[in-house]
C-alpha cells in the first residue's frame, strides 16, 4: 500500500536537510533548507495519506506554516539583523561529526527501540516505525542545535526543527487527530517563532549582536 | 461520581477576558480611561462568573460541563479558576497606577499605545489561563499551556531594555524546547487511549482516568518522563528551572505577581492532572515525585539565600514553594493531595502580594536591590505591613495561611511515613523564614548600605496600589485563622485526584 522505498529516499534527504540547516554557516542558507525539509515533510505526509486520507489536511497545514510562513519569518529578520552566524560553541568540522553521530545512533536506537513508547501497535509496523524514528532522528538534531549553538537565530532554527519533527511524528503516533488540533499546534508554533524572532531583533539593536553568550546581565 | 450539571459559566470564564483584551486595546486608542475602565470591569465580571461557577457546583454537588464534556470543571479547576481571578483581578487594579508610572520611568514620555497593548496581553493571558484549566481535553491542555506562554512572553520583554529582552529570549525559548516534551506526552496519552476509547472521548482526560490503568508499563514511563519535563518546565520545577527567576524578575511588576502567583500553578494544575491519573497503578511515580519536590525546596532557597535584588530573592522562592507542592502532590494520599492544593491556594495569594509589595517599594524608591535600601518602614508603613504578612506567611508562620498548608503537609509526610521528606521541607521551611524575614527587616528597618536611597522623597504609594495588596493581605490572614473556609472545595480537589481507597472515610474523621 505505501511506497517504502520511495518513503525512505525521502526520509533520507530530509534527515540531511536537517543537519544542512544546523551547519550551514549562513542563516539564509539555513533557512532554506529548513524550507526545503519543510516541503520534503509535505511529501512524506502525503505519501502516508495513500492510507489516510486526513491526512491531506495534515500536509496543507505543513505546507502553509512550515514551508511557507515560517521560513518567510527567517528570512525578513535575517535581513533585518546579520546573515553570518556567530560561530557555534564547535567548530564545524567537529560539529558535522558530531550530528552524524547523533543522527546514526539516534536513528538505531529509536528503530530498535520503537516499542517502547509507541502506543498503537500501528506505530510499530513497517513504514510508520520508519517514520516514528526519522522524527525522533530530526528532534535529537533539533536540540544539539538548539544546545550547541551559540547565534540567537540559530537557535530558532533548532527549535522549528524540532517543531517540524513533532509534527512529522504524529503521522505515526495520533494519525486520528483533529485537524482543529492540528491547525492550533501547528499556529502557536508559527506565533511562537514570530515573537522569539521580534525579540531577537530588539536583542540586535540593543547589545549590536545576535550571540546569546553576550546575554550575561542576568546569571544568578 | 458526582453529577454533571450542563453550565455555560466555565466557557464564559475565559471567553470574557478574552474579548475583554481585543476590547481594551482597542477602546484604548480613544480613551485611556475607557480603556482602564473596561480591564477592571472584566476582571471584576471574570471573578463574578468565578463566584456563580463556585455556587453553581456546591448547589448541585455537581461537575460542571460544556459542549459535551469539552470543558469539565470539578472541584480541583475550581480551585484554580478562582484562584487565577481573584490574583488577576489584584493585578489589573494594581497595573493601572503602577504602569503608567513605570512605564513613565521607561520611555521618559507616557506611550499609551504600549499600555494599550501591554492591557491587552495582559486580559489574554489571564484568559489562555482560564482556558487550560476549565479544558477537559488533553491535546487542548497543551494547546492552552502553551497559548499562555505566547500571552507572556512579550510581557515579559514588556520594557524592552537589556535585561528585558534576555529574559523574554529564554522565557520563551526554554518554554517552548520543554513544552514540546508535554506535546508528545499528551499525544501519547491520547493515541493509547484509542484503543479503549470510541472517538472524541480518547481525547477526554476524564475518561482517560478510567482506563489508564491498562496502559502498557513502557508507556507509562514515556508518557510520566514527558509531561513532567514539559509541563515541569513551565511549573518551574528544578532542574527546569533557569527561565523563572530571570522573567519573574524582569517582569512588570503586575506581570510578576501573575506569573509566579497563578502561571505556574497553572502548569502544576496540568502535571497534577495529566500524571496522577497513573498513580492508582503505579506508585512508583508518586516516589519519584516526592524526590523532585525535596531537590527543588532545597534548591530553590539555598539560591534565594545568595539574591541581593529583592523580586530575584521572591522569584527563587517560588522555586522553593512549587517543591512543596510537587512533593505533596507526589506523596499522593488524601492528606496530602489535600495539603498540595491548599499550599498552591495559599502561595498564589501570598506570593502575589510579596511581589506587589516589592513593585510598591519599586515605585516609591525606583531601587531594587535590598543593599540599597533600608528603613522605608516608616516612610510606607502600609507597604511594609503588607510585604511583613507575605512574608510570615510565606515561611508558614502562624496565624497565616502558609502555616496551615505547609503543616499538612508534613503531616501528609509524616502520615505516609516519608520522614526525609518531612524532615527536608521543616529544613526548608526555617531556612526559608530567615532569609524572607531578614529580607524584609533590611529593607524596612535596617540602614541602607549605599547613599543611593533618598528617605526624605520616599512617600507612601497611592490607595489603587496599596488597595490590592491589603486585600491580599486580608485573605492571607483569613485563611490562616479560617482555614475550613475552603474545606468544601479542597475536600473535592483532593478526592477527585486521591485513589479511591484513600478518600477522607478511610483517613479521617
Amino acid at each position: 500500500m505505501y511506497n517504502e522505498s520511495l518513503i525512505g529516499t525521502l526520509s533520507l534527504i530530509m534527515i540531511l536537510t536537517s543537519v544542512s540547516a544546523v551547519e550551514a554557516r549562513n542563516l539564509r542558507v539555513a533557512a532554506f533548507a529548513y524550507a526545503l525539509q519543510a516541503l520534503l515533510i509535505c511529501a512524506l505526509i502525503l505519501n502516508f495519506a495513500v492510507g489516510n486520507p486526513a491526512l491531506y489536511a495534515w500536509a496543507a497545514v505543513a505546507l502553509v506554516t512550515k514551508a511557507v510562513i515560517t521560513p518567510w519569518l527567517l528570512l525578513a529578520y535575517v535581513r533585518r539583523t546579520v546573515d553570518r552566524e556567530v560561530p557555534a560553541i564547535i567548530g564545524f568540522g567537529p560539529s558535522v561529526i558530531i550530528a552524524s553521530i547523533i543522527l546514526v545512533s539516534f536513528y538505531k536506537l529509536t528503530h530498535t527501540y520503537a516499542d517502547f513508547m509507541a502506543p498503537t501497535s500501528l506505530a510499530t509496523q513497517g513504514v510508520f516505525r520508519t517514520n516514528l524514528a526519522v522524527a525522533l532522528t530530526v528532534f535529537a538534531i533539533g536540540l544539539y542545535a538548539i544546545l550547541s549553538r551559540r547565534d540567537a537565530i540559530k537557535t530558532v532554527v533548532g527549535l522549528c526543527l524540532l517543531e517540524n519533527a513533532v509534527h512529522l511524528s504524529l503521522v505515526s503516533l495520533a494519525p486520528g487527530i483533529k485537524e482543529t488540533a492540528l491547525v492550533g499546534i501547528a499556529t502557536e508554533v508559527v506565533i511562537t517563532v514570530y515573537l522569539l524572532l521580534y525579540i531577537i531583533s530588539g536583542i540586535y539593536q540593543k547589545f549590536g549582536s545576535t550571540d546569546t553568550y553576550k546575554l550575561s546581565e542576568l546569571h544568578w | 461520581m458526582p453529577d454533571q450539571v450542563a453550565s455555560i459559566l466555565p466557557a464564559l470564564v475565559f471567553i470574557v477576558p478574552a474579548v475583554a483584551g481585543l476590547l481594551a486595546y482597542v477602546v484604548g486608542r480613544a480613551s485611556v480611561a475607557a480603556r482602564n475602565a473596561v480591564v477592571v470591569l472584566a476582571a471584576v465580571a471574570t471573578g463574578a462568573i468565578a463566584v456563580a461557577m463556585l455556587y453553581q457546583m456546591l448547589a448541585y454537588h455537581a461537575v460542571l460541563t460544556t459542549w459535551g464534556e469539552e470543558l469539565r470543571v470539578d472541584g480541583l479547576s475550581m480551585v484554580l479558576v478562582l484562584v487565577i481571578s481573584v490574583v488577576g483581578l489584584a493585578a489589573c487594579v494594581y497595573a493601572i497606577r503602577y504602569m503608567r508610572h513605570q512605564t513613565a520611568i521607561h520611555w521618559r514620555d507616557i506611550t499609551e499605545q504600549r499600555l494599550n497593548t501591554f492591557y491587552g496581553l495582559l486580559m489574554l493571558f489571564i484568559a489562555t489561563m482560564l482556558w487550560g484549566v476549565v479544558t477537559n481535553n488533553v491535546i487542548m491542555l497543551y494547546v492552552a499551556v502553551e497559548a499562555t506562554t505566547i500571552a507572556s512572553g512579550l510581557l515579559v520583554a514588556f520594557y524592552w531594555d537589556r535585561r528585558g529582552l534576555e529574559a523574554g529570549y529564554k522565557y520563551l525559548m526554554l518554554l517552548t524546547v520543554g513544552i514540546t516534551f508535554a506535546l508528545f506526552g499528551c499525544v501519547l496519552m491520547y493515541a493509547a487511549s484509542t484503543s479503549y476509547l470510541p472517538g472524541v472521548n480518547a481525547l477526554l482526560i476524564s475518561k482517560i482516568k478510567d482506563i489508564a490503568p491498562a496502559f502498557p508499563r513502557t508507556l507509562v514511563i514515556a508518557i510520566s518522563a514527558c509531561l513532567i519535563v514539559g509541563f515541569g518546565t513551565k511549573a518551574g520545577i528544578a532542574p527546569f528551572h533557569p527561565w523563572l527567576p530571570d522573567a519573574h524578575a524582569e517582569a512588570p511588576t503586575p506581570v510578576s505577581a501573575l506569573l509566579s502567583g497563578v502561571m505556574i500553578k497553572m502548569a502544576m494544575y496540568a502535571l497534577a492532572r495529566t500524571v496522577t491519573i497513573f498513580y492508582p497503578a503505579w506508585p512508583v511515580i508518586a516516589v519519584f515525585m516526592v524526590g523532585l519536590g525535596a531537590f527543588t525546596m532545597v534548591l530553590g532557597i539555598v539560591m534565594a539565600i545568595v539574591q541581593t535584588d529583592i523580586k530575584r530573592l521572591l522569584a527563587y522562592s517560588s522555586v522553593s514553594q512549587m517543591g512543596y507542592i510537587v512533593m505533596a502532590f507526589g506523596i499522593g494520599t488524601y492528606l496530602g493531595l489535600y495539603g498540595g492544593i491548599f499550599h498552591l491556594v495559599n502561595h498564589a495569594i501570598y506570593k502575589a502580594l510579596l511581589f506587589l509589595a516589592a513593585g510598591s517599594v519599586m515605585y516609591a524608591t525606583g531601587i531594587r536591590s535590598i543593599h540599597d535600601l533600608g528603613g522605608l518602614g516608616r516612610k510606607m508603613p502600609i507597604t511594609s505591613a503588607c510585604f511583613f504578612v507575605g512574608a510570615l506567611a510565606l515561611s508558614g508562620f502562624p496565624p497565616f495561611n502558609g502555616f496551615m498548608s505547609k503543616i499538612t503537609i508534613y503531616l501528609a509526610a509524616a502520615d505516609a511515613h516519608m520522614w526525609w521528606a518531612a524532615a527536608i521541607a521543616i529544613g526548608t521551611g526555617v531556612l526559608t523564614l530567615v532569609v524572607l524575614v531578614h529580607a524584609a527587616y533590611a529593607i524596612f528597618w535596617g540602614r541602607p548600605r549605599t547613599g543611593r536611597l533618598r528617605l526624605e522623597e520616599v512617600r507612601e504609594v497611592p490607595g489603587s496600589v496599596w488597595g490590592p495588596m491589603v486585600a491580599l493581605a486580608a485573605l492571607c490572614l483569613l485563611l490562616g485563622v479560617y482555614p475550613q473556609l475552603l474545606y468544601p472545595l479542597l475536600d473535592r480537589a483532593a478526592q477527585f485526584m486521591a485513589p479511591a481507597s484513600q478518600t477522607l472515610m478511610t483517613l479521617g474523621p
